[in-house]
Parts: structure tokens; C-alpha cells; sequence
């Protein structure tokens, strides 16, 4: 995998964890977890975001901002963003370190 | 939720029942070789870094000798759960500082429609908080046993 995708990926993950913990922390809590680690985590993602490089982090803020999610898995040789075929070029052994982008909608596309 | 519901998203494939590690690290490197070599995994550094900031939230060992790392990434496409025990004990970080003996670890997709994972994982944590049970679990012989104890037969 493509390292600064690898990076993208963790990113949004992360996102998602925090977001989880801002939206439903009380029901995480009443489980008996605890989430005071918060800043501790918004901290490593600035971090993180740090090691992208501007451009395709300014590509992932503006992707982020319109879809929800920037990077999206290729399921069935389909961008699960807006379900466009992935040609089957772009899984070509030549391309397997390459950063991808769906052609149809714009997303970075991921092989989980 | 339950039990019986829950335990459709594990397998004997994804059931550790000796794990080596004694400390945190290696337990959950140990744990995300377990996924990996349970399922079809092609990035377990994401899963692994992914857990990792989860612990850096708060330590998911929370039950008396139980943890329940979980989260959600895009490294995986459904919902799954690994089940672990230890005998000697790991240090997880517990906040009552005991040994951790038996792991649940929760895996989701970040779509994970109507909440399947919390619902999981409340369920599970319900589940395990009886003393009894959880001495049946450190004694199961093999996984059918482990999922049965779970079940309460
Ligand atoms: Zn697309």
C-alpha cells in the first residue's frame, strides 16, 4: 500500500473515533469506558496529519468536506463512494504502490 | 442483542486460546495476527494502529479480567470479533490493575448501519460480568465449549 494512503487511512479512522466519542461517549461511558485519552488522541492526529503531504492533504480536507469520506474501499471492482466500475487497470501490479483515485467522483480509493 | 446473535460474527478460526503475550504491545500485535490469519486481511498495520489509538483513549480493560479492544476502520468490511484467553494473565493496563485473562476484540467497518458494534459489544460486556461464567470461559476446553459457556448451556 501506497505509504501516504496507509497514512490517509489511519487519519480517517481516527476521525471517525473521535467524532464517535464527541457524538456518544455518554453510552461508551455507561459501558465503563473510559475516554479521557481525548485530547491525547486529537493530538496524535495533528501529528498525523503532519506527515501527509499539503497537496493531497488539501485533496483529502476538500473530499472529506463533501462526502463525508475521503477515502473509500474497493468492493467488486466498485467505488463504494458512488459505485462507478474501477477499471481493472488500476489493480494492475504496476499500480499496486500508486495512490488512486476514482474517476467517476473523486475519492481515494482503498483495497482492504 | 444477544449472545447468540453476537457470536454469528466470530468463528473457530478467530478464537485464541493461549495467547504468549504478557504485556500490552504484544498482546495486541498478537491479537491482530490472530484476525489476519483468521480472515482475509490484506492491512493488519491499520488495524493494529487503529486499536492502538483506541487504547490512548482509555485502556478497554474494563471487566475484572476482561478487555474489549474494539473499534471501527476501513481495513475490515464487516463486523468481527476475536475471542482470546491467557492463563498467565497480560498487563492491559486495567484500571483495577488485575491481569487481563480473556479478550473480546470488536472489529467494525466505519458504515456499520444501525450500530450492530456498540449493540455487540454492550451485549458481550452484559454478558461476561458474571463470576461464574467467566471461570467456565478460562476452563472451556476448545471454542465450541467457550461459544456454549457464552450461550449459558
Ligand atoms: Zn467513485
Amino acid at each position: 500500500m501506497h505509504p501516504q494512503l496507509q497514512l490517509l487511512v489511519a487519519l480517517q479512522d481516527m476521525t471517525g473515533m473521535i467524532k464517535e466519542v464527541e457524538e456518544k461517549g455518554s453510552e461508551l461511558e455507561g459501558m465503563g469506558f473510559k475516554t479521557a485519552g481525548l485530547d491525547d488522541l486529537k493530538r496524535a492526529r495533528e501529528e498525523l496529519e503532519g506527515q501527509i503531504e499539503p497537496q493531497l492533504m488539501g485533496a483529502f480536507q476538500r473530499l472529506t468536506a463533501k462526502f463525508g469520506r475521503a477515502v473509500v474501499p474497493v468492493v467488486g471492482n466498485h467505488c463504494t463512494g458512488c459505485f462507478a466500475q474501477i477499471p481493472s487497470s488500476f489493480v494492475s501490479k504496476t499500480n499496486a504502490g500508486k495512490l488512486q483515485r476514482c474517476e467517476s467522483c473523486g475519492r481515494i480509493l482503498y483495497w482492504p | 442483542m444477544d449472545i447468540a446473535e453476537v457470536l454469528k460474527n466470530t468463528s473457530p478460526e478467530l478464537f485464541l486460546p493461549d495467547l504468549k503475550a504478557t504485556d500490552k504491545e504484544s498482546a495486541l500485535s498478537e491479537l491482530v495476527a490472530g484476525l489476519t490469519a483468521g480472515m482475509d486481511i490484506k492491512n493488519p498495520d491499520t488495524i493494529l494502529q487503529m486499536l492502538q489509538s483506541r487504547e490512548s483513549l482509555g485502556s478497554t480493560a474494563v471487566g475484572p479480567g476482561i478487555a474489549f479492544p474494539h473499534g471501527r476502520t476501513l481495513a475490515v468490511q464487516r463486523l468481527t470479533i476475536l475471542m482470546a484467553r491467557s492463563t498467565a494473565g497480560v498487563d492491559f493496563d486495567s484500571e483495577d490493575g488485575e491481569p487481563t485473562h480473556l479478550f473480546f476484540v470488536l472489529i467494525a467497518p466505519p458504515q456499520d448501519l444501525g450500530h450492530q458494534y456498540i449493540k455487540s459489544l454492550a451485549t458481550l460486556i452484559d454478558t461476561v460480568q458474571e463470576a461464574s461464567l467467566r471461570e467456565k470461559l478460562m476452563a472451556a476446553d476448545d471454542y465450541e465449549a467457550f461459544c456454549a459457556a457464552l450461550r449459558g448451556e
